[in-house]
């Protein structure tokens, strides 16, 4: 049953859309521990190369847990977290301590991951991630990492400034360095290795069945082989926001219109083989997006940091009728949702533009690289605005004018938005589209605080089996804080190697 | 050996003025191969692809030649921004498979060029 013909059948049938479907049980039934030929053997596989897979890797080897191997479906090393934006939350951090900030501690970023958590956080684990926050700093620092010098600010819900930021700010400052360091200390990584499979011994897991040679997103390629691990598999294959199929199953206002700022491997086929096999999954449905993406790029991008210009100094401006349609300021899901109704009668989007006033921010950098890039345009009036965009003209100018004439008063009757930031809108302008990205998934495998999955009927620990990062559910509850992923993935990477450790000689 | 070989290959293509190196032209039957690997095709598929030419070939194939990554000289003048340096990317340095941005048989874009969409052109 499960020669490579028949699973080629199955393989084939099961892929949707491009995007890479698990494999559920239909496959592994017949596969017992047993009787399995095993092609090679490790005592630790890790399954993704973020900073999760990346920290655990480096961590299980550090601990003495013998022949480390991490398994990379994709063909780069640093799944979503090489594009990532490189912040760090880190209490009592150095550079905080600088500048004079005194009273922060691990206690004051949990009291913030509480509120934003909504009361569905896993506050003992945050509790223990924030504790922990100094260990992840001081990997980084050892691996080489290099943050911004002085660099520590306040972002989005923390009520202190203790975000710092890689020196090229991206994650990728960060990945290399665990990628290089493991490298050196004897860790091994394989890319293009596709987990296709767990191999169970009843709600213990003894080796993973894995494509190797896979090239994404086509199942067909590569060859079947099996990996036996003796002592843990840790899951760290990150979140599934890239998986249409799965994102809009459990969050139907995620429609696929919607692009995403993931890397292109965040399909999450390994947390739906997690769940074929037992294991519990929490909070699937709580996934962020962002309303200020552009779906003139990849990824997170430069549209975030423009619209933090252009949702203040700007409008919004429904392209098929030239009239502004939300509250620029409002939040995240309020926003999302009035963008995403521009729609043209066949439903497809019609994005939105956002523009604001060339002349006042001559020389920014959030401007020039996004014009560089061609994210964003400058036009010299509103008649070559509406022509670029075909937006009808004249709706256009009564909207600006109406606009215009709100600005000195400081209300806007239409959508109530806060004016003390507004200006007169007067051409040249910088113009750009937008529409809402997936961001993060909060949801995933359900685990305990050492890292160890829990399976659905016993909610009890499956022997061997670990996750770590994206992931896992469960920890932010319904919102996660800017700048504390990377946080929870490098220390969790560190404590699951401790837990590792503990289990065997238990 | 190889490398030298790869050099003087190299040179030859350029003072014979026909394709490029790296274009990408007729090989053998309807495959398509790169202008300056003419001479791996004279000794089959398997001078890349181990075992058959059906399994997809790996970065071995490319480093054998090519040396790692890191080391490899690309055209500075014609990034986007500096730091746009595919052989030293500030996401990935040495930890990309050269397959994430080059095809041997086909055109293919960068892995860089799935966000960064006006850095870097189809090869």
């Amino acid at each position: 049953m499960h020669d490579r013909r028949s699973f080629l059948k199955l393989g084939a049938g099961a892929a949707v859309g491009g995007i890479a479907a698990a494999l559920p049980s239909a496959v592994s039934a017949t596969e017992c521990a047993s009787n399995i030929k095993w092609d090679e053997t490790r005592d630790v596989i890790v399954v993704g190369s973020g900073f999760a897979g990346l920290s655990s890797a480096l961590n299980a080897k550090r601990q003495g847990l013998g022949s480390i191997l991490v398994l990379e479906k994709m063909q780069v090393i640093g799944g979503n977290s090489a594009i990532n934006g490189g912040w760090l939350a880190i209490p009592k951090n150095p550079i905080q301590l600088a500048q004079g900030i005194n009273d922060d501690s691990p206690e004051e970023l949990v009291k913030d991951q509480i509120i934003s958590g909504r009361g569905m956080q896993n506050t003992d684990m945050l509790r223990q991630i924030a504790n922990r926050a100094l260990d992840a700093y001081q990997l980084c620092i050892d691996t080489g990492v290099k943050f911004r010098e002085g660099f520590n600010q306040q972002v989005g819900g923390h009520n202190k400034a203790r975000a710092i930021r890689t020196l090229h700010g991206v994650g990728g400052d960060i990945t290399t360095k665990l990628y290089e360091a493991g490298k050196k200390e004897g860790v091994e990584y394989r890319l293009q290795h596709y987990v296709e499979d767990f191999i169970m011994d009843g709600q213990e897991i003894v080796g993973l069945k894995v494509r190797q040679n896979y090239r994404f997103p086509d199942l067909k390629t590569g060859k079947t082989i099996y990996i036996k691990a003796n002592k843990a598999v840790i899951l760290a294959h990150g979140g599934f926001s890239r998986n249409l199929v799965l994102r809009e199953l459990v969050d139907p206002a995620l429609d696929k219109t919607l692009d995403c700022t993931n890397a292109l491997g965040a399909t999450g086929e390994v947390t739906l083989t997690a769940m074929a096999h037992g294991a519990f999954p929490v909070h699937m449905s709580f996934i962020q997006t962002g309303h200020w993406g552009s779906p003139d790029e990849g990824g997170f991008g430069w549209s975030n940091a423009l619209l933090s210009i252009g949702f203040h100094k700007g409008i919004s401006v429904n392209v098929l009728d030239g009239k502004r349609f939300m509250n620029e300021r409002a939040d995240r899901k309020t926003c999302s949702d009035a963008i995403m109704k521009n729609r043209h009668p066949d439903g497809s989007p019609a994005y939105p533009v956002v523009f604001f006033n060339h002349d006042d921010h001559i020389g920014a950098e959030e401007v020039t690289r996004a014009v560089r890039d061609q994210i964003a345009w400058k036009v010299d009036s509103l008649e070559q605005l509406a022509k670029q965009f075909n937006i009808p003209l004249a709706p256009l100018k009564q909207t600006v004018a109406e606009y215009n004439k709100q600005v000195p008063q400081r209300i806007d009757p239409l959508f109530g938005r806060m004016m003390d930031t507004a200006v007169e809108l007067k051409p040249p302008f910088i113009v750009s589209r937008i529409w809402p990205k997936v961001h993060y998934c909060m949801g995933g495998l359900k685990t305990d605080l050492g890292a160890r999955v829990l399976h659905s009927q016993t909610l009890a620990p499956m022997k061997n089996l670990y996750a770590v990062g994206e992931a896992t559910g469960g920890t932010h509850g319904g919102t996660r804080l800017s700048s504390t992923a990377c946080l929870e993935c490098l220390t969790m990477g560190i404590i699951v190697a401790e837990t590792i450790k503990s289990d065997m000689q238990a | 050996m190889m490398k030298t070989l790869l050099l003087t290959l190299v040179v030859a293509t350029l003072f014979t003025g026909a394709a490029n190196a790296g274009d990408l032209v007729k090989m053998k039957g309807s495959t398509q191969g790169r202008s300056n690997h003419e001479f791996i095709y004279q000794d089959g598929c398997k001078g890349c692809h181990q075992g058959s030419g059906k399994q997809n070939a790996t970065d071995a194939a490319c480093v054998e030649c090519h040396g790692e990554i890191t080391s490899i000289p690309v055209d500075e003048s014609k990034l986007a921004i500096p730091e746009a340096h595919p052989h030293k990317s500030l996401h990935y340095n040495q930890g990309a498979s050269c397959l994430a941005c080059h095809g041997e048989h086909e055109k293919k874009a960068p892995v860089c060029a799935e966000c960064h969409r006006t850095w870097f052109k189809e090869m």
